[in-house]
């Protein structure tokens, strides 16, 4: 990077933070509940003593998270890689975990554990997937041509792991870092916020709230931003690093998938992955031994909605609140991919502003949605907008890594054709990076799904008071377990039927 | 490079095997981690769980710990903080406490539609702090004054507000009511109209903000409920009734001592209690201030009433949660 171009972004980041320091001096936003750098950065001067042990126990836990929920992703991602058996039992787990609704299981959390315990699971439980797929993708993207040299020189299966798969999964895990060592300190700072314990800056968070301090508010939450943005940088300088020096560099950004067998089989392979799930979660109670009133097993579920006397009263509730959610969360997934690209094709095309601005698009992602609540609903009240924004805020980030790695690993060859013919940067793009990104778009789409809907029950939760978020809150203020344990299952089934909806699709438009 | 990838991977397989050992044992560990009582030389160990994180709300238990009160009846208490996450019940129910601070509404709902093993044996707050907070320039004074406003409501008191509603003969459809997040900025820049919270705290917080708050109690429009009951297992009523006991003398003796000076407490606590609780010692004056006439009772502290339980029941039943006299124990109240 020429030291021109550094001070070129620094002198966008100047006008971004004078701009905003405008805004917030006149308040000229939400009436003053955006408060200028200048505030926040005074009080958090003021607050400076208050930050060490809230922090300290913040970033154990969600180190430890992010260390045992990588583990296990990636000790089960190796042996999904290896047995295609294996891969199909444990992908319910994975999509299972993806899906569910964060906030629907902190209550669950908090009751099953003690200390910071339901915080270290939170933050694995956010970790795990990611990382597990990239491992499995990593494993698999081996150039054929490399395996039949290993083959050639008499080597086994153990060999091409040893030698070839190994070394090819290490960059893309890494990559998946990125993404969960963010999402690891947010999944902390949730259950954090779920009160419980004295620290944390989730517990700071909560206690502030309730003080009509927007600058502290903001000191809390850039703090949360500036540990995020240092673990993804750190990962994204390793990543960088490895691919580079890797052996393989081709991208392969669809998420496995097991085409192989019949219909059958496939079908067969779909209702054993989710008995086990099934089974690991009725194992799960019954080790931790928690009450049947408050643990709800599957079976417990499927009578709540069908044998209990007030079944068909709680289905009809169910699908009211369902009827709501459900085309919010697809807008927001439309926007919230649509703001995904738009930025990967800032950053493609001026780079440099990109970078400048990417900052700022943190702070969408690790200011803890609870702190921005009075901002949002002052600035977009508490209907549709607030919705699509919340969601947008949640989906966008997973979505924009994705389609910005692809972008950025086109084909050199391909963009030097365009180059040739007199294309400038523009063109290439539009021939080359969108195109060759459009699996990228559908993988994005994939993961995003499940967020959407988690964002648009957030947003239910804290602004709009409907649907799907609002029958959670009110079950929780009811002590109705039967109905938190449902509202979390059916959406973790409905994020995964989304999910499996558009890789039908996408693998009908690449016919 | 290629080495050092090896060893990288060699490390990472070796943690991972590790790993895969000690999440169960960790997890299993940590489930069987009941510390509800048992004894350590002379005191036994006692917990409680709290309804919210600390705040001058517990004043009472903080001196009682800080003073030794527990100690000097043998107890050593072990004082879980709730927050919007932590269902006290549940903490009942998960074994992870004998004893918990509650809303009545909810306990006894429990127990009359799951069949929770409750009983609510005190009641720390004779008058529930929860009201209706509105600003002095656009104030709202009644139930009926909420018609055509919006009202901000935490979901844990979403049966409170119906409640108070339906005793005013004011149609819920009526009034817009959305979800509060705890943060009283919307209600400050007229957002919302009016929000449910504790009486006793929020408006402090409106007044440091240049605006004057007025607000009612839902309990003086007809919902007469206790607040922070006290509620044990029947469980812990039969085996740890000694402890429940000292429990309540020391937790009384804690707020006697507190409201003989409601200033004095909060500022020794700074250090303590309430360091980094993100509230100011002033709120936890003005809070302690303003609960002291919520919770005095002729008969002493936590105390419960017949005409008061009757009230409570009387409530209740107006939004359909049929309790009863034998949901409340006031035997133990009189031991103390």
């Amino acid at each position: 990077m020429t030291l021109a171009r550094v001070a070129r972004g620094a002198l966008v980041v100047a006008i971004i933070v004078a701009v905003w320091e405008a805004l917030g001096q006149w308040e000229l936003v939400a009436g003053g509940a955006l408060p200028p750098p200048s505030d926040i950065v005074r009080q958090f001067w003021g607050d400076r003593s208050d930050y060490p042990p809230h922090l300290s126990v913040t970033l154990k836990s969600a180190g430890l998270g992010f260390v045992f929920g990588n583990i296990v992703a990636i000790v089960v991602g190796v042996i999904s890689a290896r047995w295609r058996t294996a891969e199909s039992l444990f992908r319910g787990v994975g999509v299972s975990l993806f899906a569910m609704p964060l906030i629907a299981i902190v209550p669950v959390l908090l009751l099953a554990f003690s200390g910071t315990v339901p915080r270290i699971v939170l933050a694995a439980m956010a970790v795990y997937y990611p990382t597990y797929v990239a491992t499995i993708v990593g494993m698999r993207s081996v150039d054929p041509r490399l395996v039949d040299v290993v083959r050639v020189a008499g080597g086994e299966e153990y060999a091409v792991t040893r030698w070839l798969r190994v070394r090819s999964a290490i960059p893309h895990i890494v990559n998946a870092f990125k993404i969960s060592a963010p999402a690891a300190l947010l999944g902390t700072l949730l259950v954090e916020f779920g009160g419980g314990s004295r620290w944390g800056l989730g517990t700071y968070l909560l206690g502030s709230l309730g003080q009509a301090n927007p600058a502290r508010l903001w000191g809390i939450g850039l703090m949360a931003t500036i540990v995020a943005a240092l673990a993804y940088a750190i990962f994204a300088v390793i990543a960088q690093r490895l691919t580079r020096t890797s052996l393989s560099a081709t991208v392969d950004t669809a998420i496995a998938r097991s085409e192989s067998g019949s219909w059958p089989r496939r079908i067969g392979m779909v209702f054993l992955s989710a008995g086990f799930v099934l089974g690991l979660w009725a194992l799960t109670l019954k080790l931790l031994g928690m009450s049947p009133i408050v643990a709800k097993s599957p079976l417990a579920v499927v009578n709540y909605l069908t044998s209990d006397p007030r079944a068909a009263a709680t289905r009809d509730r169910l699908f009211d609140a369902y009827r709501e959610t459900l085309p919010l969360a697809l807008l927001g997934l439309a926007c919230g991919l649509l703001a995904a690209l738009l930025l990967a094709v800032i950053l493609q095309l001026k780079p440099t502003l990109g970078r400048s601005v990417l900052p700022f698009a943190l702070i969408s992602q690790t200011m803890p949605l609870p702190a921005l609540t009075p901002l949002i609903v002052l600035i977009f009240g508490r209907d549709v907008l607030a919705t699509v924004v919340v969601c947008v805020s949640v989906t966008f980030f997973p979505s924009f890594v994705t389609i910005s790695q692809a972008l950025a690993s086109v084909s050199p060859a391909a963009v030097d054709v365009v180059r040739v013919s007199g294309g400038g940067r523009i063109s290439a793009l539009r021939y080359v990076g969108l195109p060759s990104s459009v699996p990228a778009l559908a993988t994005a789409a994939r993961l995003a799904a499940p967020r959407a809907l988690l964002g648009v029950m957030i947003a239910e939760y804290l602004a709009t008071g409907n649907g799907l978020g609002n029958l959670l809150n009110e079950s929780r203020g009811r002590l109705d377990y039967g109905m938190i344990w449902t509202v979390a299952t059916t959406s973790v089934l409905v994020a995964v039927l989304i999910t499996q909806l558009i890789g039908v699709l996408e693998r009908l438009a690449r016919r | 490079m290629t080495n050092y990838t090896r060893r990288q991977m060699l490390i990472r397989m070796s943690a991972a095997g590790a790993g895969a050992m000690t999440l169960p044992a960790i997890l299993a560990a940590c489930g069987g981690d009941d510390s509800e009582s048992g004894s350590s030389g002379n005191t036994t160990d006692f917990t409680m769980q709290a309804a919210w994180i600390n705040d001058a709300e517990f004043m009472g238990y903080f001196i009682a710990m800080d003073k030794g009160y527990y100690t000097e009846q043998g107890l050593k208490l072990n004082y879980l903080p709730g927050g919007p996450d932590v269902i006290p019940e549940s903490s009942l129910l998960g074994g992870k406490a004998p004893l918990a601070l509650t809303t009545p509404d909810s306990t006894i709902n429990a127990i009359v539609n799951d069949g929770a093993p409750f009983v609510i044996i005190g009641a720390q707050y004779q008058k529930n702090p929860i009201g209706v907070v509105s600003l002095k320039k656009n104030p709202i004074n009644s139930p009926q004054d909420l018609v055509g406003k919006t009202l901000a409501v935490p979901p844990a008191n979403t049966l409170s507000v119906e409640a108070m509603l339906k005793l005013s003969g004011v149609n819920k459809d009526d009034v817009n009511i959305v979800p509060y997040a705890y943060d009283p900025t919307p209600l400050v820049q007229g957002e919302i109209d009016a929000s449910i919270d504790f009486t006793t705290n929020v408006p402090y917080t409106i007044e440091e903000a240049g605006e004057a708050a007025t607000s009612f109690l839902l309990y003086d429009y007809g919902f007469t409920i206790y607040n922070d009951t006290v509620v044990v297992t029947k469980d812990a009523l039969k085996n740890n009734r000694a402890e429940i006991v000292k429990w309540l003398r020391a937790s009384r003796q804690g707020w006697e001592e507190n409201f003989k000076d409601p200033a004095k407490y909060p500022a020794e606590f700074e250090e303590t209690y309430f360091k980094g609780t993100g509230r100011t010692i002033a709120n936890e004056v003005f809070f302690n201030k303003a609960q002291q006439s919520l919770m005095e009772a002729s008969s002493g502290f936590f105390s419960m009433t017949e005409e008061g339980i009757e009230a409570n029941l009387a409530a209740l039943a107006e939004i359909g949660i049929k309790g009863s006299r034998d949901m409340f124990d006031t035997t133990l109240l009189e031991e103390v």
